[in-house]
Order: C-alpha cells, then structure tokens, then sequence
C-alpha cells in the first residue's frame, strides 16, 4: 500500500502537469503519452552513461519542456487542433524515445539513481520515502500555485478560461499556450524522469495510456474537493493520483485480474469518474458548499444548468431520465 | 489622439458574397472625445470599432493612436492602450477567476507582465476604491469567483477592468443591449462617469438614440459603411431622437430610389 503512496506521488508531478493542461488551459494535450517516457529514457540513457542522476533527471525534465513546446507550436503557429497536435507529437516522439535509448529497454542495474540512497538502506516503499517524496510535491504545488497567482500565470489561466477576453486584455494568448504546454510536459518527463529511477528501468511502453491516468487524477481530485482556491485544486490533484494508485491496486487484488487488466481498470476508474459527478452524487456534495457563497443574483440557475467547462465530460445535456433519481433539497 | 485614415474593409472579398463593411472611413477623435456611433445593421459600426482594436487589419487605410501606426499591430499589442468592453456581458471577464484577479489581469495590460504576485495588499486597494465607485458592493466581494455574478454586474466589471487603467481609447460595444433597461440605465451612468472621471477618450457603438443622444460630445451616423452625419457639441446638444429618425428616413427614400432604378 505505502509503494502504491509512492507511485501516487511521483504520478502526482505528471498529475499536475495534466491539470495545468486539461485544466489550467483548457488543452486536451495528449502529448505526455510521449513526453513521459522521453523523461523517463533520457534520464536513464544519461545514467547508465555516466551522469549524474540528478543532471539527468534535469535533461529529461528539459526533453520535456521541448515536446511540449512542439505541441505548442503545431496548435498556434500550425493551428492544427488541439487533440492532433498533441497526437502528431506524442507518436514522433515514439520514434524518437526509441532513438534516445537505441533499444527498447534500459535497466538502471547497479547505477546510482536519486533512489539509490534510499534502496541501500530499505527506506523505498516505507513512510520515510513517502516524507520525502510528498515534500518534493509540496514544494512543486506551492511553486505552481505560486506561479499560476503572478501576472504572468493569471493571464495564462485567463487564456484557458475566456480567450477572447484574454486578448482584450492585452494578452498574448499564444505564447501563454507554448508556455503552459511547456511546462506541463516538463512536469510530465520530471515524473517519468523519477518514476523510471524508481522502478529501475525505462521502457518504451511506459507512458501509453498515461493521459487516462493524468485524467483521472484531476478528475477524482477536483470531483471531491473543489471550492476554486487554486492551491486547494492543486492539492487534490495530487491526492486524486494517489487515490487512483490505491484504486488501482486494491483492484489489482481481486483474484481474477492481472497486470495485464491495468489499462482497462484506468478506463473504467475514469468512465466512472465522469459519469458520477452527472448522476448527482457530486452535485449534492457541490451545492452545499456552493451555496455558502451564495450570490445575491446569479446567472441562471445553478442547479438546473450545468457549467459546461465544470462538466469534464464536456456535454451539458441534462441527464436520461431514469439515470437520475430527482431528489428534492430540503435546502433548495 | 485616434486617426482612422481612410480604412476599407471587405469580408469575403473578390467572392459572390463579398460585402464591403467599410468604404474610405476617416475619422479624428481629438483627446477627451466621446463619440456615439449609430446606424442599422451592418452599417459597419462594429467594424469599425474591431479595425481601431486591431480585431481586423484594414484592406487600405491606416488606424493612428497618439501618433502611432497601429494598422499592423496584432490586437494584444494595442490592447494596451485601447479598453474595450463587448456587447455580451460574458465576453469581458473570466468566470473562473475572482473578481480582484480579473482586475489584477487588466491592471497589468499597461503596465506589462512579469512573475510578481497579480494581487497584492496595494493593488487590492487600489482596486477595492475603484470598484467603490460602482456603488454595487463589489467591492466587499473581490475574492468571489465572477462567474457568480449577475450580467449586470459582469458587465460594470467589465466596464471598470476596460477604463481604470486609463486607456488612450475606450471602445465600447453596444455593451448595454444585451441587459435589462434598468440595468442598462446603470451602466450608461456609470460609463458617464467613469469616461468623465478618467477623462477618456471613447467611442460607443449604440441602437439606442436616446443614449446616443444623451452621452459624448459627438455623435456618427452610419449606413453602408460610409459616415452619413457628424454632430459635434453645440449641434448635437440640440438634436432630437426626431431629427435621427428623420435621417434615417431619408436614407430609405433614396434605398428605395435606388431600387426604383434597377427596377
């Protein structure tokens, strides 16, 4: 379970680097596919060739920030849409992790990782690994939350949030999209950077179908808490990653599954994640906090019309009837 | 202070539906102008208003702001001297964000941006007075999140993050047709105020003659994308929602003269 902790926090950089993305920025970016592993091969590439494991864990993160930026440009300079730019980049960079490794597979055996101090002495998989992994992500959140609060970081979140707006304002909406992009995939290869040292190996295959983990992430975090405060966001993005870790392990117990079953529980744990918050379940949990800060008139109906941008399925359309079980509010 | 020097504008052009929006528009506003512009649909008002914002690039022509060619600029480049509020009462803001980091994103539109806190205690100040201006208390709500306020709020929101970073030209959009008349009456008052106040200089797109009548110190009449009437002070002072709808009367004789030839 602590291992599972583990992998919840070092997912949890990756997991943060969607919600700047998804979230943040409103760019379905399915880059880190690809940008994860070219973290993950770099770093280990530059290890087993010598390097410093924490120069190499840097050059990853910098691999990343570069395919990012690729994806960036395809979308502003390119204009190609959102979901084909980040597709075009995450299956070059197939071909280019390939490269990168020359093989399909890089054991970290007998090499000094960032890991190696806590391997040596059994500390990896205990709560001492867990300290010192969740200090690291603190220190990342509070950086991001910073960041997302200078000016700077307010115009990229008013990109994401209302372009036109953005622009009206002086904003350069483009360059916010190459930074945001940026930067997410750069957190994305730090984690995969971090996660090959962990599991010992880098592998081609690793980053596939991560974007559904990343999804279900922000999505689990945000469905429990969200109140707004970005840094409270933050927060439950990475508690979402751990808990999808433990979802996915516990899961994993039951006799009839496999390893092999992993991708098909991620698809489930997100399908599941989406629908619950339109079976009203989240929405109760919501409207009591909602309306503590309540407005004295509000736009519409809160209630009755669902924000489109909080729905992540993105499709207002009321629910079947016979789904919902119409629950009247004493409060309402 | 704003130049529009003979601008033309075609959409669609050298195609069966091309449609000339502008025809050899010049206008001067000097500093401190207001000028009200009306004109049925597709006049070219609003593109007008889009040309000086750098939302379109004029086909000929050039648009100068306090001396400065900006005909070639991209629009987030001139944002920085042009305040712009939108018809639509959700165009002007960011729901997501809370009512004093929307303002804190158009205080930095002047003055540039750089990896300092948006909000600080000062700018917060600053922006707490300003909102006190609008009599509306938003000022005791700056940490909500503006997608919980009504339109009529959204849009005095808008309305103050457009003109409190004293813009060289404020442009504003029929940026009171899509609220109530109440709160329409409110937001002609206060960009009374606020233009008075900050000494702006400003252009407003309007249907409404009354207001267009009742604000500025000069009014434009539109039709076909060509300025068919100018008022200034005295002459406008004296004008009557009558004599508008005269001139626009006048214009459908000769549509209909027009007409009566091809026939």
């Amino acid at each position: 379970m602590i291992t599972a902790i583990d992998l919840g926090l070092i997912f949890g950089l990756m997991a943060l680097g969607v919600y700047l993305t998804f979230r943040v920025l409103d760019f379905a970016d399915l880059t880190i596919d690809g940008s994860f592993t070219s973290g993950a091969a770099t770093a280990a590439t530059l290890i087993v060739a010598g390097w410093q494991p924490l120069t190499a864990t840097l050059a990853g993160t910098a691999v990343g920030l570069v395919a990012g930026l690729v994806t960036g440009l395809l979308n502003t300079w390119g204009k190609i849409h959102p979901l084909l730019a980040g597709i075009l980049t995450q299956i070059a960079l197939y071909s280019i992790n390939l490269r990168i490794m020359g093989k399909a597979n890089v054991p970290l055996l007998r090499t000094t990782t960032l890991f190696t101090p806590l391997r040596d002495k059994g500390l990896l998989g205990t709560w001492v690994s867990v300290g010192i992994l969740a200090a690291l992500l603190a220190v990342f959140v509070a950086a991001l939350v910073w960041f997302l609060s200078t000016d700077i970081g307010l115009a990229l979140r008013a990109t994401g949030d209302n372009e036109g707006m953005a622009r009206a304002q002086g904003v350069n909406t483009d360059a916010m999209t190459l930074l945001g992009l940026s930067l997410s995939n750069g957190l994305v290869a730090l984690s995969g950077a971090l996660f090959a040292q962990y599991q010992g190996y880098a592998d081609i295959g690793m980053g596939i179908g991560l974007i559904v983990a990343g999804l279900a992430s922000v999505i689990i975090g945000t469905a429990i808490i969200n109140n707004g405060h970005i840094w409270i966001t933050a927060l439950a993005v990475v508690c979402g990653s751990i808990i999808y870790r433990l979802i996915i392990q516990a899961a994993l117990t039951i006799p009839w599954f496999d390893p092999n079953d992993m991708k098909l529980l991620s698809a489930l744990i997100v399908i599941t994640a989406l629908l619950l918050p339109r079976w009203d379940v989240f929405n109760r949990l919501r409207a009591r906090s909602r309306d503590k800060e309540s407005a004295a008139e509000a736009w519409g109906d809160p209630d009755r019309d669902p924000d489109p941008e909080e729905l992540d399925s993105g499709d207002v359309r009321a629910p079947r009837p016979g789904i919902v079980k119409k629950v009247k509010r004493a409060d309402a | 202070m704003l130049e529009v020097r003979h601008v033309t504008k075609a959409f669609f052009p050298r195609t069966v539906n091309e449609k000339i929006a502008l025809r050899d528009i010049s206008l001067t506003l000097k500093s401190g102008d207001f000028a009200t512009i009306i004109g049925s649909n597709g006049a070219g008002k609003s593109t007008l208003l889009n040309v000086v914002a750098g939302r379109y690039r004029p086909d000929l022509g050039s648009v100068w702001i306090d001396g400065e060619d900006v005909t070639r600029l991209p629009d987030y480049r001139v944002a920085r001297q042009v305040g712009r509020v939108f018809q639509d009462p959700m165009a002007g803001t960011s729901p997501h964000l809370t009512i004093e980091e929307n303002l804190a994103i158009a205080w930095a539109r002047t003055r540039g941006r750089a990896l300092k806190l948006g909000v600080t205690n000062a700018r917060r100040e600053q922006f707490r007075e300003e909102l006190k201006t609008l009599e509306l208390g938003l000022e005791n709500r700056l940490t909500a999140r503006v997608g919980l306020l009504s339109g009529g709020q959204r849009q005095a929101l808008s309305l103050v993050m457009a003109a409190f970073t004293q813009p060289r030209i404020l442009l504003l959009d029929e940026h009171t047709a899509a609220l109530d008349p109440q709160r329409a009456a409110l937001i002609t008052r206060l960009t009374d105020q606020m233009v008075e106040r900050h000494k702006l200089t400003a252009m407003m797109v309007t249907h409404n003659m009354e207001q267009a009548l009742q604000l500025g110190n000069r009014l434009i009449m539109m039709h076909e994308g060509e300025i068919i009437l100018e008022l200034r002070d005295e002459a406008k002072q004296k004008a009557t929602v009558a004599d508008l709808m005269s001139e626009f009367d006048k214009l459908k004789g000769v549509q209909l003269s027009d007409r009566t030839l091809l026939a």
